[in-house]
């Protein structure tokens, strides 16, 4: 007999990219149903075009490069951030701005890199800024949650939201978001004030009708995650806690120049999206865990800054972004310190 | 007294090949990137730094090209630098009165065309070297070159990214100007990221990206056509990799 | 229970231990051949020490070199010793010697030696490295030269984790032989000058070899020195020498360093059992216990093999099914070696054989790229980031790989194990320290040529700034001797002395300038002979033309000085050389270069004797004594010359006659100075 020579261990753990993404999306299905619940098909349309657009364009560069399509198809990575995106653009958007968002997502922000692994930048979030500052007007249109709509209507159904994707209008069920309306809403009152008399909040436990209760699916489809080991505690954590230290800290009692409280900021807006399934994107973050939690420490703070001195209502994907700049640099100062050395070394030592 | 020894000079038509297409200052060089990607955000705006550089580059070759004999190594770098804003003041003050609205439009970045390396370096390593009609023609065909990349460049991000073409000509060729402009995909339509810096990297990109596959495919065609006609001849590769 | 820490990182794969322990140890047919390979041990291959054709016994020394021997596992002929294919990761054959059994199994004299703790501990050593005992839990390193070590050490460890799966053969022979082993546990200790603590680490999944630990331990008596258990969690890789002091003392070994630096000595369960059958029973190293596993084998189990068995023999006996044969590990699944074939032999260190069916390993596939997941990071037991390792070893950035403690990796697979998307991360880590070892050998190389560069260049210098010095020395001499000649004219009888002492003494200088070896010293003083015996020469010949010529005492007198200088200067040299001579003869026999010399010494002694007889004749005279003998030679000249005149033609006529006056004229200086000699002092 004789064999090839192939080299050590010969036994292999039973997880593969494939299935790791594949269980981010399973993990992304509670927060998905809740937004269909609480908004319409919008979502879910989103989704279909998302994922089409960007399977195409990484089936398009891929070929480009002259690789194999079908290998780097079955990674399902295209896919995870087709959903991230569609989950974060506005429920029944204009078709032509989910297919622009995913094709600057997939061929820009991540192909032009180099593909799955080299990409510097969270894809999902380029898409997402992409059409943030190229259409403000559509990417501000967001629909009211279905306890808010009058007694008696619902959202649309299907066909009326394809109809508004492919370009009807959407006048009876539009509604700002919790984070929109209190940055622009507010004027002059005191926050108790505010909250009794806009609907969105008198109704809400924590922040906003409806959009609590998403951030709290993405929250419970984030723990099984973490429960699996799909990422570590350390960048989701920090975000978290160092964005509600900012919002504690700068929390002056509700006053009417306040920047919001801290159930306000942790359970609206993307917080959870971004927490829990955005920065812990491994790609485009720190690679200790160390280094993570000044990743995630980082992009908390940001957060707070943007959304309440800011121009945008919800500073999520900007931050990300900006984390994103910083993380080869945080990781060339946490570097863990390995067996037998006194103390942890910088990546950029010269050797002895 | 410039201590280079002159060689025999290009032909021009290479130099205008060099200054339009294989040494493009925009597309192949890179430099001049800072007005490029701020000033062209309509056709009207390139055009009108694209003519001003385009002057600007053409005196001050000449002028360099005339008195290259003349000046001392040492201070060879200030005095270009010194030709090249006295000519970007003559443009400035031509804008300032016979374009008053395109010069404040502008607004800084024509007096930023002195650090506008292309023309800097143009001086450096060519007018300093040549005599001054092939001087004169380089800073032309560079000049044309950058127009022309700025040009294209203005038109896709106008057109793409406000939804115009041609808009506001009459800044800068007269009030007759004014209807040329055309609007193919409606009025609403605006892709804002386009006009903003990002869109400017990123269609500055696209097209480096066009010029490098052109030039690649001319480069295969022309090794096939070769390769036919060559078909017994034996060559050792020693530089690429072996396919 | 002694207390265990924990480590980093680490993985729990499936143990697949259960196929090979249920049965006892079996033993082995006698094979037809045994092939011993010479490159068995760490350090240099060994050097065969038989000749093909040599009957050999079992146990007989067959190869030896440095502290590594190698024994004959049975008895038989030796038939080849050549090169032969074996199981090296590279691949490569390595020499080997090649016995046929003869089936007689006959064993060669043995010398137990029951009562070790009264053999001297050096003398031990030294039989302990003739019977061939090495490290058999991975890397064959000679135990006597781990066992040397001079620093003092507390604790003795003995490693009996086995972290990898499938490989039981320690686990077999703790629950057979548990109170041998504690023997060579006791004669490690007493090489080791009885370090104060001796522990046993194994994992807690092998209860069955604890309970015999524990009972052999108990069986043994209050006599004989404590032995402790440190049983901890099953975890991969525990068992790496590095982990294990790490879970039992809680201490990190410095990067780099020997755990000797910390105390502490490990060894292996296999390598103190096979102490104990070397020293207590005389057998050398020849047989190891190896376990055979695997789904394509329909038995599984453990067994005692010779050194040099062929692994076909051993499948044969484990009836392998060659059809469901997909890979042939030797070792274990996470570091062990893949072989390209079963004719391969079995050596000290192969303590695991799987042949694994296509369910049992896993299927190569195409590396995605790397997603940066960092579950490499969590499993690494050293704190590496592998992630980052990956990345700059793709990159060939080395200074980058050793600012990320490249070196620390162990190799121990962990990290690959775990990657999601398949990348062999333990290769490229291979890849990338070997690659930085051929730029340091290369580096080193390098160097050391530019070292040996720059000296050269120095002593050609130096040569430079030596001969520029004699130039010197000499002018100096030549011009001191001008003024001292001058000065003499002058002054008066000092003058021969003093051109002549300075000539000497410069020539003293010079000598003393130089330090040169006594090789170089006797070429220097050879050369300076012939060169002063030549100037004698040439002195002589112008003293002599110049008599024949019939100059004046002024003329002369620089002709006698450089004559008595060259003469001295060959006095010197004579001198030196019978010297070194001398000096040479009282270390080692004369040479040929010295008689020859003595002969040369005796021809250049009469010239000088002669030299310094007219020298001493000049001094002797006093300054009119002197002026009277250069008239006497005058006269002498004039009237040779005019004799010559009244014999010459008429051309000639007008030389001789201008030579004549001159003489003449000469003559009349010397009168006048007579004179004024005796009117002065």
């Amino acid at each position: 007999m004789v064999f090839k020579p192939v080299s050590s261990p010969h036994r292999h753990a039973a997880l593969s990219t494939a299935r790791v993404m594949q269980w981010v999306i399973a993990a992304l299905l509670p927060g998905i149903a809740v937004l269909t619940w609480q908004f319409g098909w919008g979502t879910l349309i989103n989704c279909a075009i998302a994922t089409a657009t960007a399977l195409l364009c990484e089936a398009a560069m891929v070929a480009l490069r002259g690789r194999s399509i079908r290998f780097y198809l079955n990674d399902y990575s295209a896919a995870v951030t087709a959903l991230l995106l569609a989950v974060a653009l506005p429920p029944l958007a204009p078709w032509w701005l989910v297919v622009i968002a995913t094709a600057s997502a997939i061929v820009i922000a991540k192909q032009s890199y180099g593909g799955l692994g080299y990409n510097p930048f969270n894809p999902a979030m380029v898409g997402y800024v992409v059409v943030l500052i190229s259409f403000p007007l559509e990417m501000s249109s967001w629909l009211s949650p279905q306890s808010l709509l009058a007694a008696g209507t619902s959202h649309a159904s299907l066909g009326e939201s394809l109809a508004v994707v492919a370009g009807a209008s959407a006048d009876g069920w539009t509604g700002a978001t919790p984070l929109d309306l209190f940055k622009h809403g507010v004027n002059g009152q005191l926050v108790d004030t505010f909250y009794a008399e806009q609907p969105l909040f008198s109704g809400a436990a924590l922040a906003g009708v409806g959009w609590e209760w998403v951030n709290l699916a993405f929250l419970a489809g984030g723990l099984v995650l973490l429960g699996r080991g799909i990422f570590t505690w350390h960048a989701p954590l920090a975000m978290l806690a160092s964005l509600a230290l900012m919002a504690a800290l700068f929390w002056d009692g509700g006053s009417s120049t306040s920047g919001g409280s801290l159930p306000l900021h942790l359970f609206s807006g993307a917080t959870m999206l971004g927490a829990l399934f955005i920065i812990t994107d491994p790609v485009s973050s720190a690679v200790s865990t160390r280094g993570r939690l000044v990743y995630g420490a980082l992009i908390g703070v940001l957060i707070y800054l943007i959304r309440v001195w800011g121009n945008y209502p919800d500073g999520v994907a900007f931050a990300i972004l900006l984390g994103n700049f910083a993380a080869p640099f945080i990781d060339n100062y946490t570097v863990p310190r390995s067996y037998g050395h006194q103390r942890a070394r910088r990546a950029t030592e010269h050797p002895q | 007294m410039s201590d280079t020894p002159p060689t025999a000079g290009p032909g021009l038509a290479e130099v205008a090949g060099n200054g339009l297409w294989h040494n493009n200052p925009a597309l192949v060089q890179l430099l001049g990137l800072c007005p490029l990607l701020a000033v062209t955000t309509t056709v009207v705006n390139a055009l009108g730094l694209g003519l001003a550089t385009l002057l600007v580059l053409v005196g001050s070759n000449a002028m360099v090209s005339l008195i290259r004999h003349q000046i001392g190594d040492a201070v060879r770098l200030p005095a270009f630098v010194l030709i090249i804003a006295a000519f970007v003041t003559c443009a400035e003050l031509l804008m300032k009165a016979y374009a008053y609205e395109l010069y404040e439009i502008l607004g800084i970045f024509i007096p930023l065309i002195v650090t506008n390396c292309a023309i800097l370096g143009r001086a450096e390593a060519f007018a300093s070297k040549q005599p001054l009609g092939l001087a004169v023609w380089d800073g032309l065909m560079m000049g044309l070159g950058f127009l022309a990349v700025l040009l294209l460049l203005g038109a896709i991000r106008e057109l793409f990214g406000s939804g115009t073409l041609l808009a506001n000509m009459q800044l800068l060729l007269g009030s007759g100007a004014s209807d040329w402009v055309v609007r193919p995909f409606g009025s609403e339509f605006s892709f804002l990221v386009l006009i903003l810096p990002p869109g400017a990297f990123l269609v500055t990109g696209l097209l480096i990206a066009a010029k490098n596959a052109i030039d690649e495919r001319r480069e295969a065609r022309r090794k096939a056509a070769r390769g036919q006609l060559a078909k017994g001849a034996k060559r050792v590769r020693t530089t690429g990799h072996i396919a | 229970m002694r207390k265990v820490w924990e480590t980093p990182g680490g993985i729990h794969p499936a143990e697949n231990k259960h196929q090979s322990v249920g049965r006892p140890i079996g033993q082995l047919a006698l094979p037809e051949q045994l092939v011993i390979a010479l490159n068995q041990h760490a350090g240099p291959a060994a050097e065969p020490q038989v000749a093909v054709g040599q009957t050999v016994l079992k146990g007989e020394r067959i190869a030896r070199s440095g502290a590594a021997a190698l024994h004959a596992p049975s008895s038989g002929t030796v038939v080849a010793i050549e090169q032969r294919p074996v199981a090296h990761p590279s691949g490569l054959p390595a020499e080997c010697i090649v016995i046929a059994c003869d089936g007689r199994d006959q064993w060669a004299e043995r010398q137990p030696l029951a009562d070790y703790r009264s053999v001297d501990r050096q003398r031990l050593l030294d039989t302990v490295a003739e019977r061939g005992v090495a490290g058999m839990g991975g890397a064959g390193f000679p135990t006597a030269i781990k066992l040397a070590t001079d620093r003092p050490i507390t604790m003795l460890i003995v490693n009996a984790t086995e972290c990898e799966p499938y490989i039981t053969a320690d686990d077999a022979l703790l629950r057979e032989r548990a109170d041998e082993l504690l023997t060579g546990v006791d004669i490690a200790s007493y090489l080791l000058g009885d370090p104060a603590e001796r522990v046993v680490g194994i994992e807690d999944n092998k209860p069955e070899a604890i309970a015999a630990l524990r009972a052999a331990i108990a069986a043994r008596g209050a006599d004989h020195a404590p032995v402790e258990l440190a049983i901890f969690p099953t975890k991969y890789p525990s068992g790496g020498e590095r982990q294990l002091i790490q879970i039992i003392t809680g201490q990190e070994l410095a990067s780099g360093a020997l755990p000797a630096e910390l105390g502490i000595v490990c060894q292996n369960v296999g390598t103190l059992y096979a102490l104990k059958r070397a020293i207590v029973d005389g057998e050398p190293l020849i047989s190891r216990v190896t376990t055979v596993t695997g789904r394509a084998c329909a038995v599984n189990g453990n067994y005692d093999t010779l050194i040099g068995t062929p692994i076909s023999a051993l499948l044969a006996h484990n009836r392998l099914a060659p059809e469901r044969l997909a890979r042939l590990i030797m070792g274990g699944p996470m570091m062990g070696i893949a072989l390209p074939s079963s004719e391969l032999p079995i050596i000290k260190t192969s303590n695991c054989l799987i042949a694994a069916d296509d369910t049992e390993v896993a299927a190569e596939q195409p590396a995605q790229p790397c997603i940066r997941c960092g579950l490499c990071a969590e499993a690494c037991p050293a704190s590496l980031l592998p992630q980052q390792l990956f990345w700059h070893a793709q990159s060939q950035q080395h200074d980058k790989l050793e600012a990320h403690n490249l070196f620390d990796c162990i190799e121990c697979g962990a990290c690959s194990y775990v990657c999601p998307s398949n990348i062999p991360l333990v290769q490229y880590f291979r890849a990338g320290k070997g690659e930085i070892r051929q730029q340091r050998a290369d580096k080193a190389k390098s160097d050391f040529a530019r070292e040996r560069f720059e000296l050269r260049q120095q002593r050609l210098e130096q040569q430079e700034r030596d001969k520029q010095a004699k130039r010197e020395a000499r002018k100096l001499a030549a011009e001191q001797a001008k003024a001292a000649q001058a000065a003499s004219q002058a002054s008066g009888d000092e003058a021969p002395a003093n051109s002549a002492a300075a000539m000497i003494a410069a020539a003293q200088a010079r000598a003393a300038a130089r330090l040169a070896s006594p090789e170089q010293q006797r070429e220097k003083l050879e050369r300076a002979i012939a060169s002063s015996r030549a100037r004698l020469e040439r002195a002589d010949a112008n003293l002599a033309a110049a008599s024949a010529e019939g100059a004046d005492a002024e003329a002369l007198k620089p002709l006698l000085a450089g004559q008595a200088a060259a003469a001295q200067k060959l006095a010197q040299a004579e001198q030196k050389l019978a010297a070194l001579a001398e000096a040479d003869s009282a270390a080692s026999p004369a040479t040929e270069s010295t008689a020859s010399a003595d002969a040369e010494l005796d021809a250049a002694g009469r010239a000088i004797a002669k030299a310094r007889q007219a020298a001493a004749e000049r001094e002797a005279l006093s300054p009119a004594a002197l002026l009277d003998r250069d008239i006497a030679a005058l006269d002498k000249r004039l009237t040779k010359l005019r004799d010559k005149l009244v014999a010459a033609d008429d051309d000639q006529r007008e030389l001789l006659a201008a030579s004549l006056a001159k003489l003449e004229a000469k003559q009349q200086a010397l009168h006048s100075q007579r004179e004024a000699v005796a009117d002065g002092v």
